[in-house]
């Protein structure tokens, strides 16, 4: 370490202006907002904690969003993560085609979530999409996927594991390729098999990358808003109504700005109480 | 028993194959519809054939179309401006941070390193609303300025900048305080050239986080000299002939810049993220 305050600070204050500037105080702007209310004559007055008890106390809409956001982490977030730790430890080992598939992965995470989700609407559309084609080639009945309260958020769920678990996986590859080989020689001397190897060395050397992994990819789909604005907007009955969502329209369609902040401000405070008790609970170490 | 090296292979090769057509498929109905002359979307959709995945006539039109007709290459270039200066300015001062966090003591150092750790975890779209008052009132809406200075100043990328310096020994840098270097050298001429990996991994996450941004660009820029790709692609929907080639041809074309920028940057962005440390 060396010690010389002006030095250090002539590099990092460029980015952290661009911190406070950007990030820092249009966040402290949202908890602000948050606290007041505007009238249909355009006053704007401060109103305290009113607008959360509003919406604890007075508000289903807001707790059915709530409900959605939460079954919709509580699915996605550990289905991802398995899907892409699978990809990586079958991509971990080099073949002549190893390359090639770890870009077929990656692909859709090249492709943004607006048009992900076009995509997804007319390949799983209830008449004449290519999923109930192959569903009909299978025998099977056809489905209705985004057209059902009970299959919708399934579909968004599908949607954004096929989008970000490519993403994901390389991260997991990263963290593979830092396990030392000799661990796994030592290991096999001992007489360990392969479901050995994988449950009591990589996945416990890969609690970092897992960590890691799990808290950026909740943080990123707690505020899922692209496929359900260009798909469901919500529905069927509510079944998609992620709560990022329901502040959008709270902002851009009842002009409810306090209303929006307030949901924006629990979602960040949620993000943050759910990143930290994650790396509690996984026990990462971020080395100051 | 030991199951020979070859049937091994050819099981992999098998299970990774029925992996990606869970990914290929929609993507080669999408490249296969966009090269066929313009029709119904579901035409060869329903029943399954061949043809629903390789066109009978083969027909370059739809990209023709949106290149000449809907200027889809002013919007290509629009983005890659965007993307590029967001690039070059985060990777400076990122890099720039991250140095004076992994090498030096200073007053306020914790209070830098938690604004990074804060910054990191609050992800774009929930700051959007009040992002646009202050950029309206910086009288920069409607710019280039307005879509690339919100992308400079990133977290994670500070954060990874500042693993990878560490890394490096600091019997390196008082050598060449020895030889009377500045700091600014040290930093240009050692550090910065023996992270490669690192700049990789920052310059693909902040060239797609850019790219694929559609939210910020339709709230901060109306005019469409400022017009991106995804808006673009967004307003080729929204068309009154809402024409699918249209769509589907400008979604292939604006998804090829990051494809190709990732095949060949792959081996460093996996390396990059190794060498930070957040691996393990």
């Amino acid at each position: 370490m060396f010690k010389s305050n002006k030095t250090a600070w002539l590099f990092v204050s460029p980015a952290l202006a661009f911190l406070l500037i950007f990030k820092i105080w249009p966040i402290g702007v949202s908890f602000f907002e948050s606290f007041m209310q505007t009238s249909f004559s355009g006053k704007r007055s401060f109103v305290g904690m009113e607008n959360y008890s509003y919406l604890f106390l007075h508000d289903p809409t807001f707790w059915n969003s709530v409900k959605v956001t939460f079954v919709f982490s509580l699915l996605v977030n550990p289905i991802t993560l398995f899907v892409s730790l699978t990809m990586a430890l079958l991509l971990n080992e080099k073949h002549f085609f190893t390359k090639f598939f770890r870009t077929v992965f990656f692909l859709p995470t090249a492709i943004s979530f607006s048009v992900v989700a076009v995509i997804f609407a007319v390949v799983l559309d209830p008449y004449n999409g290519l999923a109930n084609s192959f569903l009909k080639l299978a025998g099977m009945n056809s489905q209705p996927f985004f057209g059902s309260a009970n299959q919708s958020l399934w579909c968004v769920i599908l949607l954004c594991v096929w989008r970000s678990a490519g993403y994901w996986m390389m991260y997991f590859l990263a963290g593979l390729q830092g396990i030392p080989q000799t661990i796994y020689e030592a290991a096999e001397m001992d007489g360990a098999n392969g479901l050995h190897k994988l449950f009591r060395l990589t996945l416990p050397l890969l609690t970092r990358t897992t960590s890691f992994v799990l808290v950026s990819n909740t943080a990123f789909n707690f505020l899922m808003f692209a496929p359900v604005y260009i798909i469901t907007q919500g529905g069927p009955r509510g079944s998609t109504n992620l709560l990022m969502y329901e502040s959008y329209t709270s902002a851009f369609v009842i002009a409810d700005m306090g209303r929006a902040s307030t949901i924006t401000s629990i979602l960040l405070i949620v993000i943050m109480t759910f990143s930290f008790l994650e790396l509690r609970l996984t026990k990462a170490k971020f080395e100051y | 028993m030991k199951k020979s090296k070859g049937v091994k292979n050819g099981t992999l090769f098998v299970v990774l194959s029925a992996i990606s057509a869970f990914f290929i498929i929609p993507l080669a109905w999408i490249l296969s519809s966009s090269l066929r002359p313009a029709g119904s979307l579901y035409q060869y959709a329903n029943p399954l054939t061949w043809r629903t995945f390789f066109p009978s006539a083969i027909t370059l039109e739809n990209y023709r179309k949106i290149f000449v007709d809907l200027l889809f290459g002013r919007a290509l270039a629009n983005s890659l401006i965007v993307s590029f200066a967001t690039v070059i300015l985060s990777v400076l001062v990122s890099s720039m941070a991250g140095f004076a966090l992994a090498k030096f003591k200073f007053r306020g150092k914790n209070i830098v390193f938690a604004i990074v750790l804060i910054t990191f975890m609050v992800p774009f779209e929930s700051i959007v609303i009040p992002l646009y008052v202050l950029v309206r009132s910086m009288r920069l809406d409607n710019s280039f300025a307005a879509l690339i200075v919100p992308g400079v100043g990133n977290g994670l990328a500070i954060f990874l900048f500042k693993q990878f310096f560490e890394e490096v020994p600091n019997e390196l840098l008082e050598a060449a305080r020895m030889d009377a270097a500045s700091w600014l050298r040290i930093y240009a001429q050692i550090l910065l050239p023996v992270c490669m990996p690192a700049i990789a991994t920052v310059v693909v996450m902040t060239f797609m986080f850019q790219w694929n941004s559609l939210f910020w660009p339709l709230v901060a820029t109306h005019s469409s000299a400022f017009e991106v790709v995804q808006v673009a692609i967004a307003t080729n929907r929204v068309t009154e002939d809402t024409s699918w080639a249209n769509l589907f041809s400008s979604a292939i074309a604006g998804s090829a810049p990051p494809v190709i920028l990732f095949f060949f940057l792959q081996k460093y962005f996996i390396k990059g993220i190794s060498g930070t440390g957040i691996t393990g």
